[in-house]
């Protein structure tokens, strides 16, 4: 099981598009992948989940996968995340 | 008991126009309230698999929205509906409705909405739009999951061909979804011109009356039905001679729209000595209208980017509008496309519980004001529609300027949002146009310093009038004092053109005056460079031009100039044009 901590970058914050995006990265994977926000931890491949968040710039999310894949998948989503899923400003 | 087919007469306004002959269908309102209903032991597995169908039967649903949407209005307009498939099929938030449904033994429905409550309420505590968005997006899903679940109205039979819906009100998915099942017009009993479903069915011209004291219990499907969405009545179980009246009307209208529009010849139109009028399409949504628009090389002299916010119920994040724009302007890249900035307030935000409630909407927060105070989400459309601008087709238009203050901040932010791209390489127009509505009188007045400034002009004679006179047009109580013809608005429209000459900056026409007839020879006369009209006038003002003698009119445009009164310009205006015969072009075309 890999634990980090990192931060939601873009402007827009978590809103869907981004919100998208990270559940369908972390599907890609085996492992179990669990976000949470303050006292809310949530799974990461549900888009529901990720969308109660509600996690705008600047909050502060740790990140949890644990599974046969882990170091990939959390490579991948780490690099999602800290890109700010691409967003141009 | 053979219930007999009553004659019925209901008044009500035209929110999008047109004539059908058809059949009634009633729709009526599906259950709003979710109940709890006991579910026992033995029923269990099959309340889950209930859950299971409501869930395919939706996503179906939502995959040919999202289909039809990309045929008819674009990529972007089907990412809403990819947003709701993914919350459709969420598999983790459905395995836990499941798990509840066992252990507290009820009903699908209410457990589900239970969950989808929870799940939006964090979302809709947000201060970000965009956020509160989300719940918008989960609560489509859900109520269409719910109505699945619920089974009673709203099921998709089978709708024969012309069926003409009667129901409380419609959203924008459901008239899409309706259209694609060959529906051919609306009767609601909700909304208003500017509604979202007024929007999307004047885009896809279908025609909708609102009647506000429908009594649908009263109503009954398959009834011979006439839909006068221009008069706005619609007659169920018509007599014989209605029916033929109507039939007579609707082929006097002449074939449709889009056809007429691909028979034109000679864009722009010449007048009989030869002047070149340039013609363009005001667009809100896009649809078959734009299509042939772009088709024909008919420029868009004003594209409402607002829609966007008006049909998501939100402002669309830069990548989707993006999105928009690019499309357009490849659509259009054989001509070009005038943005004009989210213009917002007044009466375009009803809906939305964010904005500011005022005493006066129609002189506040409205045009450009929201957005130089929303900086960064004045900045992301920008941003949006630079990037779409490598084509150098597109211009910015600025809506409401009232002062130089309002333009130079607008430029300032402009200027840092093309600063922010070169510095991350992005191609875009360097030299994009940015030009000004003048709908304000204090604009005309100041032009002086203000005109020279700006890179264009377009005259929003709807808003200008109604400062100009005082006069609220949508006010049944005033609304007779509203007049585009009233001499003081032509005196103003003369005013902006002399300045717009002398600082050498070309001026259109964008409200509906640009698509009068009447008021052609004046604006022929003033030499306006583009007149940018609603698509259904664009057909016979070009027929019109064809018949103007350009050098005949400045007596007129003086006479109605020197007018003192509205009926006086309007009488002058009348005798122009029923002066001017119906004369054959060379090589009979008559267009």
């Amino acid at each position: 099981m890999i634990k980090r901590t990192t931060k939601v970058t873009n402007r827009l914050g978590l809103h869907a598009r981004p919100a998208a995006l990270l559940v369908t990265t972390a599907t890609k994977f085996e492992s179990q992948f669990f976000i949470s926000k303050d006292s809310i931890r949530v799974n990461g491949k549900s888009i529901m989940g990720v969308m109660m968040l509600a996690a705008e710039m600047g909050t502060e999310l740790t990140l949890e996968v644990d599974g046969p894949d882990e170091i990939e998948a959390m490579a991948e989503i780490v690099k999602i995340i800290e890109s700010g899923f691409g967003e141009t400003s | 008991m053979k219930t007999v087919d009553r004659h019925k007469v209901i008044r009500g306004k035209p929110i999008a126009g047109g004539i059908v002959l058809g059949t009634s269908r009633v729709v009526l309102p599906g259950e709003t309230q979710v109940t709890e209903v006991a579910v026992p032991n033995a029923a269990l597995a099959a309340e889950i698999k209930s859950l299971e169908l409501a869930v395919k039967e939706t996503v179906s649903e939502l995959d040919d929205l999202r289909e039809s949407a990309i045929k008819k209005m674009g990529g972007p307009a089907a990412k809403i509906f990819e947003a709701q498939l993914m919350i459709a099929q969420d598999e983790e938030f459905l395995g836990q409705v499941k798990k509840d449904i066992k252990s507290k033994k009820l009903n699908a429905a209410f457990i589900y909405n239970e969950h989808i409550k929870r799940a939006t309420a964090p979302l809709k505590k947000s201060a970000d739009s965009y956020i509160r968005q989300m719940a918008l997006d989960i609560e489509a899903v859900a109520s269409r999951i719910i109505s699945h679940l619920s089974g009673k109205t709203r099921k998709n039979h089978i709708i024969p061909p012309n069926t003409v819906l009667i129901g409380k009100s419609f959203t924008p998915g459901e008239i899409l979804s309706y259209r694609r099942q060959k529906v051919i017009g609306f009767v609601v009993a909700e909304g208003g011109p500017d509604s979202h479903m007024g929007l999307i069915a004047r885009a896809l011209y279908l025609p909708v009356v609102i009647s506000k004291d429908l009594n649908l219990s009263k109503l009954q499907s398959g009834q011979a039905i006439i839909l006068d969405a221009i008069e706005g009545k619609v007659i169920l179980a018509p007599t014989p001679e209605e029916i033929s009246d109507y039939q007579q009307r609707r082929k006097r209208m002449g074939p449709a729209l889009i056809t007429r529009i691909k028979h034109l010849k000679d864009i722009p139109p010449k007048t009989r000595d030869g002047v070149e009028i340039p013609v363009a399409g005001n667009m809100t949504l896009p649809g078959p209208a734009e299509e042939i628009m772009a088709e024909k090389n008919i420029p868009i002299g004003l594209y409402r980017s607002e829609f966007l916010y008006l049909a998501g119920g939100t402002f669309p994040d830069e990548d989707t509008q993006f999105e928009h724009y690019e499309q357009v302007a490849r659509k259009f890249a054989g001509s070009s496309v005038v943005i004009r900035t989210f213009d917002l307030g007044y009466d375009k935000m009803s809906a939305d519980e964010a904005w500011p409630h005022e005493e006066n909407p129609a002189l506040g927060w409205r045009g450009i004001r929201p957005m130089l105070e929303m900086k960064s989400l004045f900045k992301d459309q920008i941003r949006a529609i630079l990037r779409a601008s490598s084509r150098k087709n597109l211009k910015i238009l600025l809506p409401m300027i009232s002062d130089i203050s309002e333009y130079d901040q607008a430029k300032r932010l402009i200027a840092q949002v093309k600063f922010e791209l070169k510095k991350k390489r992005l191609q875009f127009d360097e030299n994009i146009p940015i030009g000004i509505m003048v709908e304000v009188p204090s604009t005309v007045l100041i032009a002086d310093s203000l005109f020279p400034k700006v890179d264009f002009l377009s005259i929003g004679t709807n808003d200008l009038t109604q400062y100009i006179l005082a006069a609220d047009r949508k006010n049944a109580k005033v609304a007779g004092l509203y007049s585009p013809f009233h001499p003081a608005v032509l005196r103003m429209i003369k005013m902006t053109v002399d300045k717009a000459k002398i600082y050498g900056k070309p001026v259109s026409v964008c409200g509906e005056m640009a698509g009068d007839i009447l008021a052609l020879p004046f604006f022929i006369g003033l030499k306006i460079d583009l007149l940018s009209m609603s698509p259904n006038r664009i057909v016979d003002l070009c027929r019109t031009v064809k018949k103007i003698d350009s050098s005949l009119v400045q007596p007129l445009v003086h006479s109605v100039l020197a007018s003192s009164s509205t009926s006086s310009v309007i009488k002058r205006l009348e005798s122009f044009k029923n002066a001017i015969g119906s004369r054959r072009q060379k090589g009979n075309h008559f267009e």
